[in-house]
């Protein structure tokens, strides 16, 4: 990393807006994944000017840039594979207009998830993209990932409510897709940024939807002895044409887990749960969530329960959110897999992912979207032993590829990143390679914007900026 | 242009005789804004689409897909038109799983078709567009032409989930997949959507389906004033009642729909009052929720005092909805010329509706208005000819139009316009800031120019 | 993990860090990385570092110390982590290791120096130093505070004028009292009343034996009581938390209680804590797990009581900051907001962020004041959103910060203790 590029930094930012010590670079080589890759240099921008002219410096000393933003993602997408220089959007945090007549906000990519929900509660307003870490992850870091949740059974994924972009191109362009009203002629650009996991152009400003929250939900917490009964549920569920809003699955041992943070009261002896909810006018709610119960009790559930009041809603939800942090409880690590199954075929594939984790001898926790298809097996290892965490990839490989086989997909919100790179052969052929990547190239023709992602690295791509990390740390912190 | 005399005849040496025609009648069914193509091309099979356009490459011929041909009219005519490539020989379902409510279907499968092998499992796609008896599905997603049902159900970018297409190097390609959740790679089919076949051949698309509500019905409202009509769509807007569509029709637009309802209906014709502004509602859902919504609609335009207002049973629903839905279609029909905007606006403010009444007032057109759902108005001048006074009063419209829907954030195109405006106004309206980085899209998949050219925004 | 040997109590172990699998759940909810989004001063971050200088990667440094020092140690972590990484207990290991380890700078080694080993653990010498302390804790002696520039030099000035002053007289001298219950007796209740509240709060503890008394609480105030440790503990003079937890474990040990009251919560999470203090293997710790186990904040028994003394109907509208030791430390979140909510009349608005520190967080507000003046400001813009007149919180140190804050932003808000506000709503009987 050049000297003068550092001076240039502090002079356009002012120090406090850049890290360049190693002691203060060494928190940026994580995120929530398993990854690491450690940066050069860490800006912090407050504008889109700001980030234009560290783009341009960026290009004048060719170095690769990575943009993050709470360091939530769980494929290494924010992390410096190619060293260089990371732009954190933290501090673009403000709400910049809350246009409650039109349901929009525009806000800047710092701001976090939750808290555009937060700023328009009081007209009866929410931002519908609800991933389970939305107290923390940004909208950026949403944008970028196109990141669901378990409301996107029901109201889509971000791209579905997103209407424009303001963007920065590697070159230090700032350029600006779609509007506010979300229509516009020509190609549909912000559907092809939402989602590019920061490797197409950089996000200074969005502008994201309102939805106006349901005059009536019911969530029904169902109770299973069985978990193939809870997959049959939900194929059921999905197969009847009832649409909850959200339909979650939780296996019976991760439930312990949860239950000891939050004391919610879920049962400590079942097989697995099914949290779901219905929505909308208060006829149709009644209605759904009788079907949802009679479906639950044809597949024998032991108990459904459902939920008083906000209270008691709140307190399950909380437990499923907070599902993933809970497993720490249960082992010093794990590795989450995010792959995505047709949902008649959820009974087999739950079979198949503890059939794989007996054979390389581990617990697979499970706590997933199960109305979307979308799995999160979750293998739990103790890093301290390096088989154990090769083992962890090698039962995880097999897991995606049995996805792959049942006409899934890598990943249903997490992205690609650094993780599941080089599995996307699985999917892709060289023509479809060859296609993103003149798309990339496109916009991003050196590769300096999040080099190593997505691609394969043998599939070209900036494979020449990744550079080999030492890895300074042991891989059990 | 490129192709010559011979050229059906290299072609048939590719694809088979059976798959190319170049007799004149049938050429000229294929002409877009009066250009007529060299060769048509019926391709059975993708990998045939492939050739053609692997083909188009070496030769440097330019390809225009369509489907059943409804829509050709969308868009600027193309610079070159070598080679119509029907693409109504691929119509298989490749995969449907009503379990799952997925389906993968061929590019030239049409939507009535389809739409009676998912109703079979009780299921739909809502993709409620004009020309629905003959559309196929990729030429209705290609066109970009809205759905009646956005309302509730959104737009394709909402619900296809994947593609199979050929791109400009004649390379058979796909994005997404047939799950419903999905990010791995680039979400290259979106961009497919209303992309009038300037990037890529389209050959199947995967989509997430729905299952047929129980029950549906109608409201029809009528005020006297814009204003009136108005109060009452906002009022059913923070009202938060899911409605699939919901439409308000200028005292012209009434007239003309009642016109075409006469045809089938002249008691229900009867019943729509040509000097009056009147709102539609529809929705669906459960037995009990479709009269919940009527009661609560009939309280809503009580209380918003319009003039008239009245529940719709199914049947009548299903048929002034139908109507509506194809507006598009009869509206460009309507009189001998006729020029139809589709503006998008941020928020349809009666202030905005009258700005473009007195457009047409002003350069005394025949105007109707229709506002759609999701800030969607379509806005139709009719002419009696397409004269040269007539031209430069829809030129001069059009100019205005296009600024009046810029200054209110938002934007028009031109749906529908005589073949002879389109040489003095370009449809897609003025170039937006974005174009350079559509331009780099373009190229990305068709790097060759091979697809469409000159037919999209900006000249792409 | 190398440990350093000489630190006495509990040490983490390589599960307590490995708990945290870095999702950064937390980091939204810690009030020093919503204030400057630097992953050095977020839940995460620092327990990185404290495993990289466990490590030996890292060097227990200016850098490492900064971090670490401008903690709130408010627990707002521990709330908002699922997966039940107990950064407290981490971090004050971590401040103790800086203790023995780092040499800080001479003045800030003196003045550590004086209040935490020389001043807090002796009531003598905080009755005596009260206005020197007052002082330190800038409620400022003002001839003295002004003639000196220290306040000025620690950006105080501006705000010495809104300190409360010194009461008239202190609370040591009910210290050995014991006040019968009104009515029947409901329970026998040992009251801690804290050290520097002595001299500061001593109509707080006089209002909290009133609220209890009322409602049938018999309250024996022990005389043998000593600060409770907690200021030590974060700053991480260890072995002067332990001398002080032995002996206030030894003042109310074999009184028979039903409960060990505090109005302070920030003593109230360090006294129920004091088994940090100690190895399960020393013999002290079983003392202090019984200790703890009687510990109750005031508003946390009084809700689980009962109120029963009449109240005043009062037309108020309030709103509630949780303070963190009570909220983070102790997981006490209802109690407060059932009380007030018990008071005829009254209003309640939630505070929004109600759950984040408002910076006063024990010595923070000195060690720190550019921070706690900022997190402070955030704090009363939206105290003034919630148009609540009266601003009611659960510990004396968040009473200060908030008045100064509803002084500094001109909000009019009247702030009071939970126990304050039941007080004045008593009907006299
Ligand atoms: C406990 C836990 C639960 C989770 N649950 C869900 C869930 O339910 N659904 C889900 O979808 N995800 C989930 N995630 C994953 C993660 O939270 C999301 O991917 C989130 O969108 C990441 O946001 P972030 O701000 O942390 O982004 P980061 O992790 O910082 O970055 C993610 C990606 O975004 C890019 N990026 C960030 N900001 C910008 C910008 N301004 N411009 C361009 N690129 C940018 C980065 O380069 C990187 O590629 C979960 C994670 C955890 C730890
Ligand atoms: S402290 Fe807890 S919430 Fe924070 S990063 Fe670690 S595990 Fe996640
Ligand atoms: S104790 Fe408070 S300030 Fe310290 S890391 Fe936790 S939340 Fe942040």
């Amino acid at each position: 990393m050049p000297a003068s590029l550092l001076r240039e930094l502090n002079s356009l930012l002012g120090p406090s807006n850049v890290l360049h010590k190693i002691e203060d670079l060494v928190l940026y080589e994580y995120d929530g994944s398993v990854e690491k890759a450690r940066p050069d240099l860490v800006v912090f921008p407050h504008t889109t000017e700001d980030v234009s002219r560290i783009l341009k410096l960026a290009t004048k000393y060719n170095v690769p840039i990575v943009g993050r933003g709470s360091g939530t993602g769980l494929s290494g997408g924010a992390l410096a594979r190619g060293g260089g220089t990371m732009i954190v959007f933290a501090r673009m945090n403000r709400i910049l207009e809350l246009d409650l007549e039109n349901a929009r906000a525009v806000v800047q990519p710092g701001v976090v998830n939750l808290d555009i929900t937060r700023a328009v509660e009081h007209a009866g307003l929410y931002f519908a993209p609800d991933p389970s870490s939305q107290k923390s992850c940004t909208i950026g870091g949403n944008v970028a990932e196109n990141a669901g949740g378990p409301h996107t059974l029901a109201y889509g994924v971000t791209v579905n409510h997103v209407t424009a972009l303001e963007l920065v191109l590697p070159d230090g362009e700032i350029v600006r897709v779609g509007s506010k009203h979300g229509d516009t002629p020509g190609y549909d650009l912000c559907g092809l940024f939402v989602g590019s996991e920061g490797t197409l152009a950089l996000v200074t400003e969005i502008t994201v939807k309102l939805t106006r929250k349901a005059e009536a939900v019911k969530t029904l917490l169902a109770i299973f002895d069985a978990v193939d009964d809870a997959s049959n549920t939900v194929a059921e569920i999905t197969a009847r044409g009832i649409t909850p809003a959200a339909c979650e699955m939780v296996d019976g041992w991760t439930l312990c887990a949860i239950e000891d943070y939050i004391h919610a009261g879920f049962p400590r002896d079942s097989a697995a749960i099914l949290l779901v909810e219905v929505e909308g006018l208060r006829e149709a709610v009644e209605a759904q969530a009788a079907a949802v119960e009679d479906v639950c009790r044809t597949h024998h559930a032991r108990e459904v329960r459902i939920a008083r009041d906000d209270r008691e809603r709140d307190l399950l939800w909380k437990g499923r959110k907070n599902a993933f942090g809970a497993l720490g409880r249960l082992a010093p690590s794990n590795y989450v897999l995010d792959g995505v199954i047709p949902r008649s075929k959820l009974p087999q594939a739950l079979q198949q992912i503890q059939s794989i984790g007996k054979k390389y001898g581990f617990s697979i926790g499970n706590i997933f979207h199960a109305g979307d298809g979308n799995l999160h097996p979750i293998v739990l290892y103790d890093p301290r032993d390096p088989q154990q965490f090769e083992n962890a990839i090698a039962a995880s490989r097999e897991i995606i590829r049995y996805c792959v086989e049942l006409g899934g997909a890598l990943t249903g919100e997490h992205g690609v990143g650094m993780e599941k790179n080089e599995l996307m052969p699985l999917l892709f052929s060289d023509a479809d390679f060859d296609l993103m990547r003149r798309v990339h190239d496109a916009f991003n023709p050196d590769s300096s914007l999040n080099p190593g992602k997505i691609f394969p690295l043998s599939k070209g791509c900036g494979e020449i900026r990744v550079r080999k990390q030492a890895e300074t740390l042991p891989a059990h912190v | 242009m490129t192709a010559t005399a011979n050229l059906a005849t290299r072609l048939e040496s590719v694809l088979g005789a059976h798959r190319v025609v170049a007799a004149e009648p049938e050429l000229r069914e294929y002409a877009i804004d009066g250009m007529v193509p060299g060769a048509i091309v019926r391709p059975a099979s993708a990998q045939e689409a492939a050739e053609v356009a692997r083909f188009a490459i070496t030769e440097k011929l330019a390809i225009v897909a369509s489907g059943s041909r409804s829509k050709l009219d969308l868009g600027m005519p193309p610079a070159r038109y070598d080679l119509a490539l029907d693409m109504t020989g691929l119509h298989e379902i490749a995969h449907f799983d009503p379990g799952d409510l997925t389906l993968s279907v061929d590019a030239g499968m049409p939507l009535r078709q389809l739409a009676r092998m998912l109703a079979e499992k009780g299921q739909f796609l809502p993709l409620a567009v004009p020309c629905c008896e003959t559309s196929t599905v990729a030429g209705a997603l290609a066109s970009g032409i809205d759905s009646t049902l956005r309302k509730q159900y959104g737009t394709p970018r909402d619900f296809l989930i994947g593609a199979e297409f050929v791109d400009g190097k004649g390379a058979l390609c796909k994005s997404g997949g047939r799950v419903v959740k999905n990010v791995t790679g680039y979400d290259l089919h979106k961009l497919l959507i209303g992309s009038l076949g300037t990037l890529a051949l389209i050959t199947r698309l995967n989509f997430r389906t729905f299952t047929l509500p129980q029950a549906h019905g109608g409201q029809v409202a009528c005020f006297s004033n814009l204003e009136g009509a108005s109060a009452y769509r906002d009022a059913i807007e923070k009202s938060g009642l899911p409605l699939a569509n919901l439409e308000t029709l200028s005292p012209e637009m009434v007239a003309q729909t009642a016109a075409v309802l006469r045809e089938t209906s002249a008691e229900f014709a009867g019943r729509l009052d040509p000097a009056k502004w009147c709102v539609y509602a529809s929705f669906e859902g459960n037995e009990a929720v479709v009269p919940r919504i009527a009661r609560d609609l009939q309280k809503l335009a009580n209380e918003a005092a319009a003039a008239g207002s009245e529940i719709l049973d199914a049947a009548s629903d299903a048929h002034l909805g139908g109507i509506l839905r194809e507006a598009f279609d009869w509206l460009r029909w309507a009189s001998p010329a006729v020029a139809l905007f589709r503006i998008a606006l941020p928020q349809s403010n009666p202030g905005d509706l009258a700005n473009l009444l007195r457009v047409a007032q002003d350069s005394s057109l025949r105007a109707a208005l229709l506002v759609r759902a999701a800030g969607i108005v379509h806005f139709t001048l009719f002419v009696e000819s397409e004269n040269e006074s007539a031209l430069h009063a829809l030129e001069n419209a059009a100019a205005r139009v296009f600024s009046l829907a810029g200054a209110g954030h938002g934007h028009a195109t031109l749906l529908h316009a005589p073949s002879k405006l389109k040489s003095r106004v370009n449809v897609w309206g003025p170039n937006r800031a974005d174009l350079g980085m559509m331009r780099h899209v373009k190229h990305s998949f068709d790097p060759r120019n091979i697809f469409a050219p000159g037919r999209f925004v900006g000249g792409i | 993990m190398r440990t350093p040997a000489n630190i006495p109590g509990a040490v983490p172990v390589y599960e307590d860090f490995a708990r945290c699998v870095h999702c950064g759940l937390c980091l939204n909810n810690c009030p020093t990385y919503r204030l400057w989004h630097l992953e050095g001063d977020s839940p995460r971050g620092r327990i990185r570092q404290m495993i990289l200088v466990g490590n030996g990667e890292l060097p227990l440094a200016e850098g490492f110390v900064g971090h670490i020092d401008k903690c709130l140690d408010c627990r707002a972590c521990e709330t908002a982590c699922p997966s039940g990484v107990e950064y407290g207990k981490l971090v004050e290991h971590a401040r103790a290791r800086i203790e023995t380890e780092y040499k800080r700078p001479l003045f800030a080694r003196f003045t550590r120096n004086i209040v935490f080993k020389r001043l807090l653990p002796y009531p003598n010498r905080i009755a005596f130093a009260a206005r020197l302390l007052r002082f330190y804790q800038r409620s400022g002696l003002q001839s003295l505070a002004r003639a000196s520039r220290i306040l000025k030099l620690l950006g105080l000035a501006e705000r010495e004028r809104l300190l409360p002053r010194i009461d008239g007289h202190f609370f040591f001298r009910e210290l050995g009292k014991t006040f019968p219950a009104q009515g029947a007796r409901r329970a026998r209740v040992a009251f801690f009343a804290g050290c520097i509240a002595n001299v500061t709060f001593t109509k707080l503890n006089e209002a909290t034996i009133r609220v209890l008394t009322a409602n049938g609480c018999e309250v024996v105030v022990p005389s043998a009581q000593l600060c409770c440790g907690a200021l030590a503990a974060h700053a991480g003079v260890r072995e002067t938390a332990r001398q002080l937890a032995r002996k206030n474990i030894a003042a109310f040990g074999g009184g028979h209680f039903d409960a060990i009251l505090t109005n302070a919560a920030g003593c109230g999470s360090t006294l129920k804590e004091y088994d940090h203090l100690f190895s399960p293997n020393e013999p002290e710790h079983p003392a202090a797990v019984a200790f703890g186990n009687s510990m109750r904040d005031v508003t946390e028994f009084l809700a689980t009581l009962g109120l029963v003394a009449p109240l005043k109907e009062t037309r108020l509208r309030v709103t509630y900051q949780d303070s963190c030791h009570l909220l983070h430390g102790q997981k006490v979140r209802e109690a407060p907001r059932q009380l007030l909510r018990a008071i005829p009349g009254i209003e309640f608005v939630e505070l929004p962020y109600s759950d984040i520190c408002c910076g006063s967080a024990g010595v923070y507000n000195v060690t720190q004041t550019a921070a706690s003046l900022d997190l402070l400001k955030e704090k009363m813009d939206y105290a003034k959103i919630t148009r609540a007149t009266t601003i009611v919180t659960a510990n004396p140190g968040c009473l200060l910060q908030l008045r100064a804050g509803a002084e500094i932003h001109k909000t009019g808000q009247n702030v009071v203790h939970v126990v304050e506000l039941l007080d004045s709503v008593l009907k006299q009987s």
